[in-house]
């Protein structure tokens, strides 16, 4: 009877390691996909990647990369198209061909490793789509670390032009957002004089070259010169621009989060000195999530028919916000990071409605290495997705395509986990004093295209993966 | 003279008494007698840590302190870079929402661990009470430690960092500190 026990004990022991065993990622495994297809790839010469944007420039495709800083083995890579180390910046590379995306240039960011250098965020609009832009100018908006912001002329992508800076001093900056068609830019900044390290500096960029300071703005107990609690510090916003009259902020990476609904006329128009009360008035609502959750990207999705409420007397259609959270912890530190959908139908009560996580056993993601749980999820409000399909970066689990036509009940349709390459960075744990590290993808941002393609890009440096759906999650798209 | 026994008898004793509360007032106090209490916040973003309580014959003042690690929630590069992010991290809102800082900070290192250190004064609803917020940086993590008290600044900060300068909490707080890169 022992033996048998014993015997059962063993087996269920290996049958564990070897689940542990073959959850991790070994150069030369093919990637692991459902309804995703690879398309094409670059190494962005081996730099950590932050959020990707593809611009229809011409006839041309153009993605611009924003990255982190570069690592304790590799501050700054070597550009094989200068032959000299550069500290990582923004990658240009063009995807008119996405099986052969072809690298353009690299411009170097602000020295320093991790997320202390680099150049992160990247947004572009056409200077004939900018109220007072040079017609023939494409206007790429980079954030440089502490260094400030950067606008460049990127009408040759091969030869970017810088066009002026914006700030200087400042404690951070990050996911910035730019109105197009205004010209109004939304920049994430830490200034030197308000308490948190990261808030909004408003400015009118409707003529690129000749920025012009709207506000700062920020939660009140955040501006200079308040006392008591901080609030959370910001991730990004998005807005609607003049129609919409709605910016959406997401506070908070993995802790404390909230997303706040703002009048954007009452924003730019108001009172602008940083007092509380003037801080306080654009404000619509403020939806708190649990503490143990940030909220990295807020995604506006207003006027969604939902099929469910089709033959009720009210609410048809809602106004829904997609939350994503940010894990930065590796192999599950932390409270799990992911997807929530909110229904801000009646914006003074905005309420939580759904959320998706990545099943944890679908890939034994905690034992991999690096990071489980979400990061972000594509920004392009192009037609050949929106308010469908929605793809989300999901660290060493993949980009992951969610149906969301009914945000009551999203649903997996589709993932891709690229392979891992020499180039990939490992990420470690602290074990008893030492560390011990993994090799794993770990895809941190994922864009789109109006094409229908998804790029995907890997934070340990693996580079930009181009996808696209196939089977019953293309169908979703329409796309033939 | 049997009458002046109980007063010579009562003289002495009155002497004795002042004389030893004297001689307790200007001694320094006992070694800290640190109790480990439960902690007494609830649940936030982030995992409770440990709370001890020391008692005003022991430290001087009525002082207890709360340090917890934060993985992940620190500049890598930076450390933790100034005052704002003191007042940002270190737990002081735990207690009051309502905190001024008294002054400037300074730079202190713990257990190997660098990092910057704050007097504020707390708005209490019935008494005036100060605070001290510790945060400081091992990689990209932070140990975030908060003390209030009665007595005076000096008096909290010193009972404070003798209390994390001791052999168990440096053991703690280096174990506590392993996270990951």
């Amino acid at each position: 009877m022992g033996g048998r026990v014993t015997a059962v004990c063993c087996t269920f022991v290996l049958v564990l390691l070897a689940n542990g065993a073959s959850a991790q990622q070994k150069i030369g495994d093919p990637p692991e996909a459902s309804n995703m297809r690879l398309v094409g790839t670059s190494d962005l010469q081996a730099r950590s990647p932050y959020q990707p944007t593809i611009h229809h420039q011409g006839d041309k495709w153009i993605a611009y990369i924003g990255h982190h800083g570069g690592t304790d083995d590799i501050p700054d890579p070597v550009n094989p198209m200068t032959g000299k180390p550069e500290p990582n910046g923004t990658s240009i590379v063009d995807v008119t061909d996405p099986a052969h995306p072809k690298y353009l240039r690299h411009i170097p960011g602000q020295e320093g490793k991790y997320e202390s250098g680099g150049a992160q965020m990247v947004r572009i609009c056409d200077g004939k789509d900018l109220p007072k832009g040079d017609r023939n100018a494409v206007y790429m908006l980079r954030a440089v670390g502490t260094e400030g912001h950067e606008i460049w002329n990127v009408a040759d992508p091969a030869n970017p032009v810088l066009v002026t800076r914006i700030g200087e001093g400042l404690k951070d900056t990050h996911k910035n957002f730019w109105e197009c068609s205004t010209g109004i830019a939304y920049l994430v900044s830490g200034a030197p004089d308000w308490r948190t390290r990261r808030m909004t500096q408003i400015y009118d960029l409707s003529d690129p070259a000749h920025p012009v300071k709207i506000r700062d703005f920020g939660l009140p107990g955040q501006q200079p010169g308040a006392t008591g609690a901080v609030p959370t510090e910001l991730h990004g916003p998005i807005s609607t621009g003049p129609q919409g009259n709605r910016v959406y902020f997401g506070y908070g990476t993995d802790k404390g989060g909230f997303l706040q609904i703002v009048d954007r006329d009452k924003l730019l128009n108001g009172p602008k000195e940083p007092t509380p009360d003037n801080l306080q008035f654009p404000e619509i609502a403020r939806m708190p999530l649990s503490a143990m959750n940030g909220a990295h990207t807020v995604f506006p999705m207003p006027g969604m028919p939902i099929a469910e409420f089709a033959h009720d007397k009210d609410g048809k259609t809602r106004d829904i916000v997609m939350i994503v959270d940010e894990a930065i912890q590796n192999e599950c530190g932390e409270a799990r990071q992911m997807v929530w959908f909110a229904d801000v139908t009646t914006e003074a009560r905005p309420m939580l409605i759904s959320s998706y996580t990545v099943p944890e056993a679908s890939g034994a993601f905690c034992a991999r290495g690096g990071r489980f749980g979400s990061h972000s999820s594509n920004e392009s409000m192009a037609p050949v997705y929106y308010k469908k399909l929605a793809f989300i970066a999901f660290f060493n689990a993949g980009v992951r395509a969610l149906d969301i036509r009914d945000p009551y009940h999203p649903k997996e349709v589709g993932y891709f986990i690229p392979s891992i390459t020499a180039a990939t960075d490992k990420r470690c744990v602290t074990i008893d004093g030492r560390d011990r590290c993994k090799v794993a993808i770990q895809t941190n941002n994922v864009e789109t295209d109006e094409r229908g393609y998804i790029y995907a890009v890997d934070r340990a440096d693996t580079g930009l993966h181009i996808l696209e759906l196939t089977g019953e999650a293309r169908a979703i798209a329409g796309l033939p | 003279m049997t009458r002046a026994w109980p007063v010579i008898a009562a003289m002495f004793l009155a002497l004795g008494g002042l004389s030893t509360v004297a001689g307790y007032e200007m001694a320094p106090p006992r070694a800290a007698q640190w109790r480990e209490i439960a902690w007494p916040f609830p649940r936030d973003g982030w995992p409770a840590g440990r709370a001890f309580r020391c008692g005003a014959a022991e430290c001087g003042a009525e002082v207890e302190i709360y340090l917890r690690p934060k993985l992940g929630f620190c500049n890598c590069d930076s450390g933790v870079a100034d005052d704002d992010e003191v007042d940002r991290v270190s737990d002081v809102d735990m207690i009051s929402p309502r905190f001024a800082a008294r002054k400037a900070g300074d730079v202190v290192d713990v257990a190997d661990m660098h990092g910057r250190i704050r007097a504020y004064d707390l708005g209490m609803p019935k008494e005036k009470r100060i605070a001290i917020g510790i945060a400081l940086s091992h990689r990209c993590d932070l140990m975030a430690v908060v003390a209030q008290g009665n007595g005076d600044a000096a008096q909290v900060q010193r009972a404070t960092l003798a209390l994390l300068g001791s052999e168990e909490i440096t053991k703690w707080m280096t174990a506590a500190m392993e996270g990951s890169r």
